[in-house]
């Protein structure tokens, strides 16, 4: 559709620009306010351009100390996060893709219960079944570990049902093809099943990611030692200092760094994504 | 030796229907069979049990002397072309071919042989390198044969290989399907429910009717000889003409003013079958009887004729006239015709069974 209206293009501009002003205003204050002392940020006006202060801040909360009440430094948690994040990504692309398989290509006694029972704990995030998964995890002896941290967020019935759904495209003559190619059931997974939901996993990957890297909740419950604090809940606890003020330039260079890695994962792996959810290639 | 035999083969599926309730079929090695019959008749399910891809729930089937009703698709050495390919999407032309060798253990360098090999028996060795997504449909079907090729197995099976083809390409596959397989000499099960297919490619037919077989036999001999009615409107394009009539004393009696000469003894109501292309235009003189022209089809080099029958009112008996050449008959006009004794097939009107 090619059109010619100059004010229609103008305003149009004009409101796509203040919505990038919108999202990116606060982004750059964070980033201005991690180059100040701290008093800068408390002292009533908030500066716009940068300061001084820049490589003493992030090298301080980076590799020494985050600050503000925790003792380690912000590298540490990063490194927390990823595992947690990459443990729960891979873990559920990894419980999920082989629930589906079994759903889909085998007829075993209460199959329908079964995927029904994986569907119905979609209604039983951590958030409601906290408690309960608490006394099970301190039972085993899993605070404070990544172990802890990782495997009560691994059960996933939306990939499950995403790969389901993906599983339910192929067609039976490939299935059948494939069996007379002399290919059981792992072979016919890895060399045909695999390959053909590559996309699917991308995309998963990228949403599974986000969200592990994003927890909060439990990881707050379950960690008490700071080895094993992750980024996202640090930020909090550095915002409730017990004596003095909020050294804000630190929580700006953390916030800053815990926003990181999903920017680079979903810029990454954007066309793996977009494909994996639009188009399939079977 | 006999490679395939089926004795008494019959499948019930677990819904309880009985898709085939016994096939009795002895496959000479080399031969190739065509199993044809309308849509859901049982042709693939019959196919399918062969390939072990579908449990036999009756019966047994042995290949090359052994019983393989229990044994996966994969030890029945058995290789099977698809209607829709089949073939592996995110793999290339060479590693679909070499992917069932692959699976056997073959060494590297002898499934490069064999896969060359066959390629270029095909023609398909500029496509090596492809994804079946870069073919088009008939080099897909290529591969998808290439692919059941290269096992060299022991009996090949299609299902409906050609019906995703438009008409010349499935025409030069036809024949290109039939001379691999005569050089090959892999004994062949086909299905197809189409029938010049099916006579172009059978050495032997079988028409298959609500999962029975109704008759076995070379496509001559099904086309001069149907054993039922079922087979004789089958076979042949336009479907043979049936004639309701009474036979006895030397008489066929389409109606009580119409009797021919019978030279074939049986008594009783029939069914007088005759093909279009056996009726023969003639002056009013030497006519059997008339029709009533209703709709002319012109081919050019032949043309159709429908009509109905003029015997008596109650009963309007359609019929179908097939001529060599051009011919401009009067729509609503009266045609004479003549039905040569020798071209009868006679069915008994309550078994359909032939009688003559
Ligand atoms: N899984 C199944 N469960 C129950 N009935 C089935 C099943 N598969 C096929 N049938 C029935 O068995 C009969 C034979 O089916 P089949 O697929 O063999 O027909 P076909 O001759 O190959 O037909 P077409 O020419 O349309 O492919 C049909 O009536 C069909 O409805
Ligand atoms: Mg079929």
């Amino acid at each position: 559709m090619i059109e010619n209206r100059p004010w229609l293009t103008l305003v149009s501009h004009l409101s796509l620009l203040f919505g990038i002003a919108l999202v990116a205003l606060p982004v750059w204050v964070a980033l201005v306010a991690s180059t100040h002392p701290t008093e800068a940020f408390g002292s009533g006006q908030i500066p716009l351009w940068f300061g001084d202060q820049l490589s003493e801040n992030w090298g301080q909360v980076l590799f020494s100390s985050a600050g503000n009440g925790i003792d380690v430094p912000v590298w540490l948690m990063m490194l927390n996060s990823l595992i947690m994040a990459l443990g729960i990504t891979i873990g559920k692309i990894a419980i999920s893709i082989i629930s589906a398989y079994a759903i889909v290509f085998f007829r075993f006694p209460l199959r329908g219960l079964a995927f029904w029972v994986i569907f119905i704990t979609l209604m039983l995030p951590v958030e409601v079944r906290i408690v309960p998964t608490y006394e099970v995890v301190a039972n085993l002896e899993l605070l404070n570990s990544y172990s802890g941290l990782v495997l009560p967020l691994i059960a996933s019935a939306t990939a499950t049902f995403l790969f389901r759904q993906c599983f339910m495209t192929v067609p039976g003559e490939l299935v059948e093809a494939a069996r007379i190619d002399g290919a059981g059931p792992i072979r016919f997974f890895f060399d045909i099943l695999l390959p053909l939901s590559r996309t699917n996993i991308a995309a998963l990957f990228v949403i599974m990611f986000i969200y592990g890297w994003n927890q909060y909740l439990w990881p707050l419950i379950v960690t008490t030692d700071d080895a094993y604090y992750t980024l996202v809940m640090s930020i909090k606890r550095m915002l409730s200092v017990e004596q003095g003020d909020v050294q804000w330039n630190q929580v700006m260079v953390t916030t800053l760094l815990a926003m990181l890695p999903p920017v680079a994962v979903v810029v990454g792996m954007q066309k793996l994504f977009v494909k994996g959810l639009v188009d399939a290639e079977k | 030796m006999s490679d395939v035999v089926l004795k008494n083969l019959g499948k019930t599926y677990p819904n309880g229907y009985q898709a085939i309730p016994g096939v009795d079929l002895t496959i000479e090695e080399g031969e190739f069979i065509v199993l044809v019959g309308p849509s859901g008749c049982g042709k693939s399910t019959l196919l399918r049990m062969v390939a072990g891809l579908e449990s036999i729930t009756q019966g047994e089937l042995s290949i090359k002397g052994s019983r393989v009703n229990e044994k996966e698709p994969a030890e029945r050495d058995i290789a099977m072309v698809f209607q829709n390919y089949a073939l592996y999407p995110h793999m290339t032309v060479a590693v679909n071919m070499a992917y069932g060798l692959k699976n056997r253990g073959v060494p590297k360098d002898e499934i490069a042989t064999k896969v060359n090999g066959v390629a270029t028996m095909l023609g398909l060795n500029e496509l090596l390198e492809r994804k079946p997504k870069q073919l088009s449909g008939g080099q897909r079907q290529r591969v998808a044969m290439g692919r059941a090729m290269v096992r060299d197995p022991k009996v090949f099976l299609f299902d409906e290989p050609l019906s995703n083809l438009d008409a010349k390409l499935r025409v030069q596959m036809r024949v290109e399907i039939r001379e691999l397989q005569r050089k090959l000499g892999t004994t062949t099960l086909y299905v197809t429910h189409d029938q010049v297919e099916a006579m172009t490619l059978a050495d032997r037919l079988v028409v298959l009717n609500k999962g029975k077989a109704e008759q076995i036999g070379s496509p001559m001999a099904l086309y001069e000889k149907p054993a039922t009615t079922f087979v004789a409107t089958f076979i042949g394009s336009p479907a043979m003409n049936l004639v309701p009539a009474h036979a006895g004393h030397g008489e066929l009696c389409l109606a009580p003013a119409l009797r021919l000469f019978n030279p074939y003894e049986y008594e009783g109501s029939v069914l007088l079958g005759i093909r279009p292309e056996h009726i023969q235009l003639c002056s009013e003189a030497e006519a059997d009887l008339s029709m009533h022209v209703r709709a002319v089809e012109s081919l050019g080099a032949e043309t159709l004729i429908h009509g109905i029958l003029v015997a008596d009112e109650q009963h309007q008996t359609p019929i179908v006239v097939r001529l060599a050449g051009i011919h401009y008959p009067e729509i609503g006009g009266r045609l004479w015709l003549q039905l040569p004794n020798q071209h009868w097939h006679l069915f008994d009107q309550t078994s359909q069974q032939r009688v003559n």
